[in-house]
């Protein structure tokens, strides 16, 4: 196995693997960056371009999109508060307040480099421990996720601010809006009104860009600067003081990722609002937080860059891919002829050795890829108000249209930017209602596959089969009551 | 040289502008062909759609572009192609269970029979019923024997309601007598995890993704679909007394009604040499997917067939 490793790390300092890995990286963030256009859709359609090249080039090309489309997805969320996925949604909370104080430059280099400690400790994590995690993704299924979901939310709301009942109304509002559509388990339709639109559900792109940023757009045309953009300055960029201060925090939110990234079905957006949460929680000033605090961008960062390495073990040993990227890793795989599975090590150790060593490498460069393009990103918050705010309009627009090329997600969009509008107006957090409801569908899934599994007898199947999930629940109150308190002596 | 590649060029507009002005002598195609994929990226629809269209712009003269559009199980998607313009443009690629299931399940805003017309089903996949490798089921017979023993009481995993695994196995259970508690997973790959932990019994797969999990003794295949043997030792539905189309998904390019016979003509002819194309031969197998061409016509009598099923059995498990 040693040796193996030995002759996989040396096959991946390769020139052509390098170089595919920093194309992937670049062209991964320019899309990342494009709300509408997710890294996901990306991969799809470089995939079979990765059929035709040496596997060791193909594939960490592909691992290069997907790592550089995480942290594009950073850039228009710290810039012009348009946070393109659900991942980028508690980046985006210090993010763009940094970036109206003229510091923008700091945050971006904040969300590098706590996104690549994250994502080189969970992978160097996974590399070392691929076997027990293993064995430890086997403990959960859907009534453990379930719990852990609930304990999220708990989470989130009890730290969402100074009046945690704001936000839990708002959450529960979030948890409706996700009831719209079909239901995924029932195929019962629910609060559709008969409208065919309706019933794929509400979709998550218009909602974001329509909440977060077209509010902001708003206020940047109301306060009327004529003389600059969202911002006057970029600002320094990180300072070894600022970097070291949040040591601290980028740690404890890489521990949180990994241990998100373990279960499956959790995945970045929960384990981003964790890190920031407990974050938050850990500071000895949480006021700070939510009004450009560095370490708020750093905890979002770190903690959900950290999911990747172990959402590759279920790949990599059993050859089961547990979400869309996954599937196409493996698409990229097999095409290579290589086959995932408990007998991957053993045929192909070196190879796979090699493409994740390459993966560490690609985080590596990714630090000088990213550090030189800062630069670029940051000033384009500087351009002036008047040519800015229609060219981030028509981004909005066209991303929550292409998302899926459908027109009613542009009324989607303008709906959920005046409900932003109507919230700010009336001090309360949308947060917690995104959250409410991007985890509410998984949360109802989790719960009715529950419910199917344990037949007739959901309360004996409960006590009986499923202690962890009958700890967590019993644990989540308590938690939540504790986090609430501690909130609340530490911010009056 | 750069001259040379001008005059083509400049030729090439002009042609085309001609071929504009006159539509009724142009040569289909002449601009690109939109796919589209009526479920999420990184499905298994989605990786045979990319090796499609990475291939097959050689045999037709022109690019084919995926475009996904996931919703409402499938319906989406439908409809966007059941009201695009009949001119070739825009193609389905579905299965047969959102094709011709669905109708029966719900009211849907097309009519899959009356908007549609099959241009090539590209292949198809036979599922297998699958347990663990240290499962005490040791045949087919024996997991449906204590299914009836025991109704409701094994645990099946599958891939979410009406979907690739969950029409089989109730068509298992409709045919057998057997009765399995059926648990939603979000996706072959999820029911597979549930298996393997322990949260399930039984579940069903695509040989496509088996063949590391069977060589290490992981999981067991009892029964895989159709007449033939997939495995030596491994008996078939067809020898178990389950007979006709059941476990099978096929992945068919429709287009709308309507679709001029020269058209489809040329998409047909398109498919059949993309079945003969070395390079998707090889990806497709490597995919672990046959390359089983069945055009337009041939298909369609599979259609009704499966229609006539899946409406039985739509009834006989909703009354």
């Amino acid at each position: 196995m040693i040796e193996q490793f030995a002759e996989g790390a040396l096959m991946a300092f390769r020139f052509d693997t390098l170089m595919m890995i920093a194309i992937g990286l670049f062209s991964g963030m320019l899309v990342g960056a494009l709300p509408g256009f997710t890294t996901l859709m990306a991969m799809a359609i470089l995939l079979p371009l990765s059929f035709f090249l040496d596997p060791l080039v193909g594939i960490p090309f592909l691992l290069g999109v997907y790592k550089g489309g995480i942290f594009g997805g950073s850039i228009p969320a710290i810039l012009v508060s348009m946070p393109g996925t659900g991942a980028a949604v508690a980046t985006s909370i210090d993010g763009y307040k940094l970036t109206q104080k003229g510091e923008s430059r700091k945050a971006l280099d904040m969300a590098l480099f706590s996104s690549v400690i994250g994502d080189t400790f969970s992978d160097v994590f996974t590399i070392l421990m691929i076997f027990p995690i293993a064995l430890l993704v086997m403990q959960f299924g859907p009534p453990e996720l379930f719990a852990v979901l609930l304990m999220s939310l708990v989470i989130i709301v009890a730290t969402s601010g100074s009046n945690p009942l704001k936000g839990l109304v708002m959450m529960l509002f979030g948890l409706w809006l996700a009831q719209i559509g079909t239901d995924p388990i029932g195929g019962v339709e629910r609060f559709t009104f008969g409208i065919f639109e309706l019933k794929s559900g509400i979709p998550l792109l218009p909602m974001l860009i329509g909440v977060f940023a077209l509010p902001e757009l708003v206020y940047a045309v109301m306060r009327n600067e004529r003389a600059s953009g969202f911002a006057k300055l970029v600002g320094e960029r990180l300072t070894k003081a600022e970097f070291k201060r949040c040591i601290p925090t980028i740690r404890r939110s890489t521990l949180i990722g990994t241990a998100i990234g373990i279960v499956p079905g959790l995945g970045q957006v929960v384990a981003a609002m964790m890190g920031y949460s407990a974050a938050k929680n850990a500071s000895s000033n949480p006021e700070t937080f939510g009004d450009g605090e560095v370490e708020g961008v750093a905890a979002a960062e770190a903690a959900n860059n950290a999911v990747n390495g172990p959402t590759l073990v279920p790949l990599l040993t059993l050859g089961i891919p547990g979400d869309n990227v996954t599937a196409i890793l493996l698409g990229a795989f097999v095409a290579q002829g290589l086959r995932p599975g408990p007998q991957l090590f053993e045929e192909q150790g070196t190879i796979v050795f090699a493409i994740l060593v390459a993966m560490v490498l690609a985080n590596l460069m990714f630090i000088v890829i990213g550090y030189l393009s800062i630069p670029f990103f940051a000033r384009i918050v500087t351009i002036k108000t008047g040519l800015l705010v229609p060219i981030v309009i028509m981004f909005a627009f066209a991303g929550a249209y292409v998302f899926r090329s459908d027109t009613t997600d542009v009324l989607m969009l303008v709906g959920f930017g005046l409900f932003g509008l109507l919230a700010r107006a009336a001090k309360f957090d949308v947060m917690p209602m995104v959250m409410g409801f991007i985890l509410g569908g998984p949360l109802e899934y989790a719960f009715g596959q529950t419910v199917a599994m344990a037949g007739n007898n959901p309360l004996g199947f409960v006590l009986t089969e499923r202690f962890g999930m009958v700890a967590v629940l019993i644990a989540t109150p308590i938690i939540g009551f504790l986090l609430w308190r501690r909130m609340k002596t530490a911010t009056t | 040289m750069y001259l040379n590649s001008l005059k083509k060029t400049v030729g090439a507009a002009l042609v085309a502008t001609l071929a504009f002005g006159m539509p009724a002598f142009a040569e289909y195609p002449e601009k690109p062909i939109t796919l589209v994929i009526p479920f999420g990226a990184g499905g298994s629809h989605d990786l045979n759609a990319r090796i499609i269209t990475s291939t097959i712009p050689t045999h037709l003269g022109q690019a084919m572009i995926v475009r996904l559009t996931p919703g409402a199980g499938g319906q989406k998607g439908t409809q966007e192609v059941a009201s695009a313009a009949a001119d070739g443009y825009t193609l389905l690629f579905a299965h047969n269970y959102t094709d011709m299931l669905q109708q029966h399940v719900e009211n849907l805003p097309y009519d899959p029979m009356a908007d549609f017309v099959p241009i090539a089903r590209v292949n198809y996949a036979p599922i297998a019923v699958v347990v663990r490798g240290d499962s005490d089921y040791a045949s087919f017979t024996d997991l449906v024997e204590s299914a009836k023993a025991n109704p409701g009481e094994i645990d099946l995993a599958h891939s979410g309601n009406w979907g690739a695994l969950f029409v089989p196995a109730a068509q298992v259970m409709k045919e057998t007598g057997a009765q399995f508690n059926l648990v939603p997973f979000q996706g072959g790959g999820p029911a597979m995890q549930a298996l393997l932990s322990g949260d399930a019994e039984v579940t069903m797969g695509f040989p496509s993704v088996l063949g590391p999990l069977i060589d290490s003794g992981k999981v067991r295949v009892l029964a895989t679909a159709g007449p033939e043997r997939i495995y030596d030792d491994v008996p078939t539905f067809g020898e178990t007394g389950i007979v006709g189309d059941i476990g099978f998904m096929h992945r068919v390019v429709l287009a709308p009604a309507g679709t001029p016979p020269e058209v489809i003509e040329k998409l047909e002819a398109s498919f059949t040499a993309l079945q003969e194309d070395k390079s998707f031969q090889r990806l497709m197998s490597r995919m672990g997917e046959n390359t089983d061409l069945l055009l337009g016509a041939d298909y369609q009598k599979l259609r009704d067939e499966q229609s006539d099923a899946y409406k039985v059995l739509v009834d006989s498990i909703t009354q």
